[in-house]
């Protein structure tokens, strides 16, 4: 029966196109006009959005086989096992959060100080995440319209300003498909789907909508715009200033405006940034309250995650100790100036999982070869292979070009694989001598159960 | 294979259960929402409907649902008995629910309180 609501494709796109936009993302983009000569960065991101395509074509695939909120920790423990799915999500949601809320804290300080300076940057920090804390606690979402009109709103802004810009410098491509060494140019898409990050996460929508199809297709169709509009505006960005200074700047967008439109053009860049760093800790708290919840409820985080407000419905344990989270993960961020860093580590883990999607497909064509698929990849097994060997090559790359990145992955697997071993199965055995002896049901009906 | 009638009689204890919880009620009271509930293995179907915060039973579908709860017949009566934890089900797909994620979250929100842990 059909649902009294259900969300449009133009939502979807925009929802998935939102979750992957962040202030964030430009430092990314930087990065990869970094590693490539000239004015060659969009081959590396149209290259980076062409890949996300193939993950996401498996995406595609697991969420029609499987549609559920619940994503890859379903995907996970059907093709492979509980554990590996528990591990994997939750240190997707470690590194993705910290890397993410690092990054995206340690620009909004650097802006907002610059605009304001006599307020230091932590106090900046610590407001916005008071703010974004106090709207999850009292549940208050950023309406599905108005972050729609946010999304295409920053998409037509980033192409006017990036054509614009190309237009006043008299832009022509120097050497258009010369990009460097391979090295460079791995690093630079390694780097690159780092842009692409969260597209995914509209998957869970597949609850919402009318066809299971309508995710896939706004999921390429938020790919796609996103390519083009992120080549344009990094080609303008290093075109109109230098790659040092950009690179040298926590936000580039912000030194590019100030170039371009001037004062004018600066202070239309910190709304933007602002908006768009809103809505990333906005959506960010809201999905990862939700997991610890979900996590809570199922015995894998302790029981005091699941604790709900009882007047606002929202789980505040969750959504305040995200907070401490932040304020601890910008805080050092701040301190050490370590946020490119991060920017690997959130780039490698979701590398890592889009290889693993990659595999999920083909073990679960062998696991449940007779369920029916509404989206099956078309070319065999091509696709999900080329997604598996492509991401783990991009992994590789990033791990080996910043150490810093690699210890900080390999301790928090290991801390993450030490806590599913050892804690999780204490707290499954805790609820289990909790839980009542005698089952509600009616015992006659329990036999009858038991018998057939 | 659980039976229609256990389906029901646990449908039945849960609404029981939400109505001699006050509190439940009046934090429901601004989230008027209709909840069908179908098994997969048996021909039923039941319509939740939330009202002012007070929650009916009707066997069959009544209208457009704003959520939707599938799952196998044993399945839906230990979760609506407060056997077991519907996450556990969700999260292995056994269990369905279709409808907004907040509406989702609402429900098991409302299942917590009234079963615990």
């Amino acid at each position: 029966m059909q649902l009294k609501r259900v969300l449009t494709l133009r939502t979807v796109v925009a929802t998935s196109a939102g979750l992957t936009m962040a202030s964030s993302s430009f430092v990314a983009a930087v990065m990869v006009a970094n590693y490539v000569l000239g004015d060659t960065a969009w081959i590396a991101i149209l290259i980076g959005g062409a890949l996300c395509f193939l993950a996401a074509a498996c995406f595609s695939e697991l969420n029609g086989l499987l549609p559920t909120a619940a994503g890859i920790r379903l995907y996970f423990s059907r093709a492979f096992n509980e554990q590996v799915a528990l591990t994997v999500s939750l240190l997707y949601m470690l590194v993705v959060v910290v890397g993410v809320v690092g990054v995206e804290s340690y620009i909004l300080s650097k802006v907002l100080n610059e605009a304001f300076p006599a307020i230091p940057s932590y106090a900046w920090i610590v407001v916005m995440l008071m703010l974004v804390t106090g709207m999850n606690l009292r549940g208050i979402k950023i309406a599905g319209v108005f972050q729609d009109v946010i999304t295409y709103s920053l998409i037509v802004f980033l192409v006017l300003i990036g054509l614009f810009a190309l237009g006043k410098v008299g832009f022509k491509l120097d050497a258009p498909f010369s990009p460097g060494g391979a090295v460079g140019i791995i690093n630079a898409v390694a780097v690159g789907v780092f842009l692409f990050v969260g597209f995914e996460w509209v998957t869970p929508l597949v609850e919402e909508v009318t066809q299971v199809k309508q995710i896939s297709k706004g999921m390429m169709i938020a790919l796609g715009i996103l390519s083009v509009v992120y080549a344009i505006f990094t080609v303008a960005m290093t075109a109109v200033v230098p790659k040092e200074v950009l690179i040298a700047s926590p936000a580039p967008q912000l030194v590019f405006a100030r170039a371009v439109l001037g004062d004018f053009g600066a202070s239309l860049m910190i709304i933007i940034i602002l908006a768009t760093s809103l809505k990333t800790f906005n959506a960010g708290i809201i999905s990862v309250s939700r997991f610890m919840y979900a996590s809570a409820r199922e015995h894998v985080l302790p029981a005091v995650f699941s604790k709900i407000s009882m007047r606002y419905f929202t789980p505040w344990v969750a959504i305040i100790t995200l907070f401490f989270i932040g304020l601890v993960a910008s805080g050092l961020t701040l301190l050490t100036n370590q946020y490119l860093v991060l920017v690997g580590l959130a780039a490698a883990m979701s590398s890592i999982v889009y290889a693993m999607v990659g595999l999920a497909v083909i073990s679960l064509r062998r696991r449940m070869p007779e369920q029916v698929r509404p989206y099956l990849i078309k070319g065999g097994y091509l696709v999900p292979i080329l997604t598996v060997f492509i991401f783990t090559l991009l992994a590789v790359a990033v791990l080996s070009a910043d150490l810093s990145a690699l210890l900080y992955m390999s301790i928090a697997f290991v801390a993450t694989l030490v806590y599913v071993n050892t804690v999780v199965p204490r707290l499954k055995k805790k609820y289990e001598t909790r839980k009542p002896a005698a089952r509600r049901r009616p015992a006659r009906a329990t036999k009858e159960v038991e018998g057939k | 294979m659980a039976t229609h009638l256990e389906i029901t009689e646990s449908l039945k204890t849960f609404t029981d259960n939400y109505s001699k919880n006050e509190r439940l009620k009046i934090m429901n009271r601004d989230w008027d929402r209709v909840v069908l509930i179908k098994a997969t293995d048996i021909e039923s179907i039941h319509t939740l409907t939330l009202k002012d915060g007070v929650l009916s039973l009707n066997e069959g579908a009544s209208g457009a649902p704003d959520l939707t709860v599938v799952s196998d017949s044993e399945t839906l009566a230990d979760v609506f008995y407060g056997d077991i934890n519907p996450t556990e089900p969700y999260n292995n797909g056994t269990l369905r629910v279709m409808g907004s994620e907040d509406d989702i979250t609402r429900l098991d929100f409302i299942i917590l309180m009234i079963w615990g842990e």
